[in-house]
């Protein structure tokens, strides 16, 4: 049977290999520890079989943080349309993860599908936020409710969920600021955009090349705004996407797209068959 | 050295088990190894630098005779302190304007910070009395130009940008003409990747027509091991001068701009400790090890 010593230096390995792929120190310890309680005290038949019998166990144990059971977001949609509501998003991460892009992408997404969003521009902070949501809103021919540089981003999310109830529309998506989870005060006004607007589903956006502090941002926001899902933006720009990992193991909730480049086209829904694909190359 | 002094009481307490000793005791030596292993790998430092440099820390403190009066532990500490500034590479020198016009180009990944971090170089130059320009080459995110625009305008800075100009190349060139008779031009470029073929060749073009006196890379201060890739694609298209650090007001500790230093032998000049305009800072050695250490 396979005892502690037999495992020590192929863990020490397939520690590094995850803390290389970006996987948060602890969450790669833990992983580690969970492979490793799988395996000691197993009976194998022959010593040259220890690898193959680690490899499951890894796939294993990466696959219960990030396959999570959940609704997607499509489905979402659908049982929020079914009742005759909209379903309300929001978006929220640090700075520069993918917010305002993503929601581009959602919005041509979803009217590919036959729906109609409409975008509150709820960043109402950063040089030329607004600027750049509406150039979306524009391009896409998606109504966006906007009011000056400045004015109160729960105010305007709570003015799109009216228009959107008023105009029978089906999908509300909230833009906001990008904020440090340590800034007190942006935290809490994002608290106060989800009172107002009373989201549905609140979104997580985290970039993919984030290290170790995804889970601090991950643990962060949630603490502050319970997340329902998240997505992960950037992915093509070759991460091993140890992120998901670190994201996913806090938060525990479902994976929902995965952003692929700049382009409206560039987002794919969460398949965790592909993430650890990626993981493991 | 007060580097050494606050190394020495905060590094954990493996470190307090080297105090009093007279000869260094190897299993002890392993343990404060591996704590800075730790704590560097949390930092994001790219892992194999933190193998190599532990490895150097624990030959050294095992193998070199501690200069005469000085303690083990203070040894070590010293070592520990040599090792990490090797890291950081050769000196920050300060943006010397030797030329004019001095071109300045900026460059990174999308999202890290190049837009802002222009807004706060101007006005740190304009603090130090200079008048730098601006031209906006990122025909890519939308309201790039409108971005530069505010923030530029508060303080009076000139810039050149044209959104309907969808040749980033032509833009530079314009901008170039524009302004060369300004002491200071700063470029402005699109986010952008090793894996997107056609904006790093659009970065190779970018700096042929420029010909920046120094180009600086942005690093997010969140990123984790791909920061040595990434930052080697630009080390190609462009001679990196400078890298700074942004978003340092967060957790991250942002050792993956050790990897960027490591891989185009520019220093570190500045940090960005948030989104306004006056949140940025000269590079300080020490305050940055201490928090790669965890400190
Ligand atoms: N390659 C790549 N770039 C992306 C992706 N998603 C967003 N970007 C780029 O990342 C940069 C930042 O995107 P934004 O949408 O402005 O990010 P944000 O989170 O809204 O930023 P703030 O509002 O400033 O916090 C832009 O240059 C986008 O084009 C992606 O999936 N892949
Ligand atoms: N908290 C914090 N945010 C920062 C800092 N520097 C930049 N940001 C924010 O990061 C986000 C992205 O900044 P930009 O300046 O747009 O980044 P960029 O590299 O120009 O982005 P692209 O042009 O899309 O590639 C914005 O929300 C900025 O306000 C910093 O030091 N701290
Ligand atoms: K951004
Ligand atoms: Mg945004
Ligand atoms: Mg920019």
């Amino acid at each position: 049977s396979i005892s502690e010593d037999d495992v020590e230096d192929i863990l020490f390995e397939l520690e590094l290999g995850l803390l290389e792929a970006d996987v948060a120190m602890d969450v790669s310890s833990v992983v580690v520890e969970s492979v490793k309680n799988d395996l000691v005290g197993q009976k194998i038949k022959r010593s040259s079989d220890i690898e193959e019998y680690i490899y499951e166990a890894l796939k294993k144990a990466v696959s219960n943080i990030i396959d999570i059971e959940g609704k997607s977001m499509t489905e979402l949609l659908e049982e929020k349309v079914s009742q005759g509501e909209p379903l309300i998003v929001m978006l929220v991460g640090i700075n520069g993860t993918g917010k305002t892009t993503t929601i581009g992408k959602l919005s041509n997404y979803y009217i590919k599908k036959g729906y109609t969003p409409v975008i509150a521009a709820s960043d109402t902070f950063r040089a030329g936020a607004i600027e750049q949501i509406a150039y979306h809103a524009d391009k896409l021919g998606v109504k966006l409710i906007k009011h000056e540089k400045g004015s109160d981003p729960a105010a305007i999310a709570f003015d799109a969920v009216q228009h959107a109830k008023a105009k029978g529309k089906e999908l509300v998506l909230i833009d906001t600021a990008g904020r440090m989870q340590t800034n007190t005060n942006l935290m809490d006004e994002m608290k106060k955009i989800r009172r107002v607007s009373k989201p549905d589903l609140v979104v997580f956006v985290g970039d993919a090349l984030t290290g170790n502090d995804a889970t601090e941002q991950a643990r962060k926001f949630n603490e502050a705004i319970d997340i329902d899902g998240v997505i992960l933006t950037k992915a093509d720009a070759d991460s091993k996407g140890g992120a998901a990992l670190s994201v996913g193991y806090i938060i525990k909730k479902p994976i929902l797209f995965l952003g692929m480049g700049q382009s409206y086209d560039d987002i794919k829904e969460y398949d965790a068959d592909w993430m650890l694909e990626q993981i493991f190359s | 050295m007060s580097m050494l002094g606050s190394l020495g009481e905060n590094l954990t307490n493996t470190m307090k088990k080297l105090a009093g000793m007279s000869v260094i005791d190897k299993k002890v030596v392993k343990e404060v190894v591996k704590d800075i292993q730790r704590a560097l790998i949390q930092s994001d430092v790219n892992i194999q630098l933190v193998l190599k440099l532990s490895k150097t820390i624990e030959n050294r403190a095992l193998n070199e005779e501690p200069p005469k009066g000085i303690t083990p532990r203070e040894h070590v500490i010293t070592i520990i302190y040599e090792e990490m500034v090797n890291l950081l590479g050769s000196e920050a020198k300060e943006l010397e304007i030797n030329k004019k016009p001095f071109k300045i180009l900026f460059l990174g990944l999308q999202g890290s910070g190049k837009t802002t971090t222009i807004g706060k170089l101007c006005k740190y130059l304009q603090r130090k009395g200079f008048s730098p320009a601006v031209v906006c080459t990122d025909t890519w995110r939308p309201a790039a130009y409108e971005q530069l625009k505010q923030l530029t305008e508060e303080m009076q800075i000139q810039l050149y940008g044209d959104p309907e100009n969808k040749d980033a190349l032509d833009l530079a060139e314009k901008g170039l003409k524009q302004f060369k008779n300004q002491k200071i031009i700063i470029f402005d470029t699109a986010g952008r990747h090793k894996n997107e073929d056609d904006l790093i060749e659009e970065m190779n073009k970018l700096d042929k027509i420029i010909e920046p006196d120094e180009s600086i890379l942005v690093i997010d201060g969140t990123i984790g091991q791909q920061a040595g890739e990434q930052a080697k694609a630009f080390s190609q298209a462009t001679d990196i001068g400078s890298i700074i650090i942004s978003k340092l007001d967060g957790t991250a500790k942002g050792g993956g701009a050790l990897s960027a230093v490591a891989e185009t032998g520019a220093p570190i000049k500045f940090i960005g400790t948030g989104e306004r305009i006056d949140e940025f800072e000269a590079f300080d050695p020490e305050r940055f090890i201490s928090r790669l250490l965890g400190m």
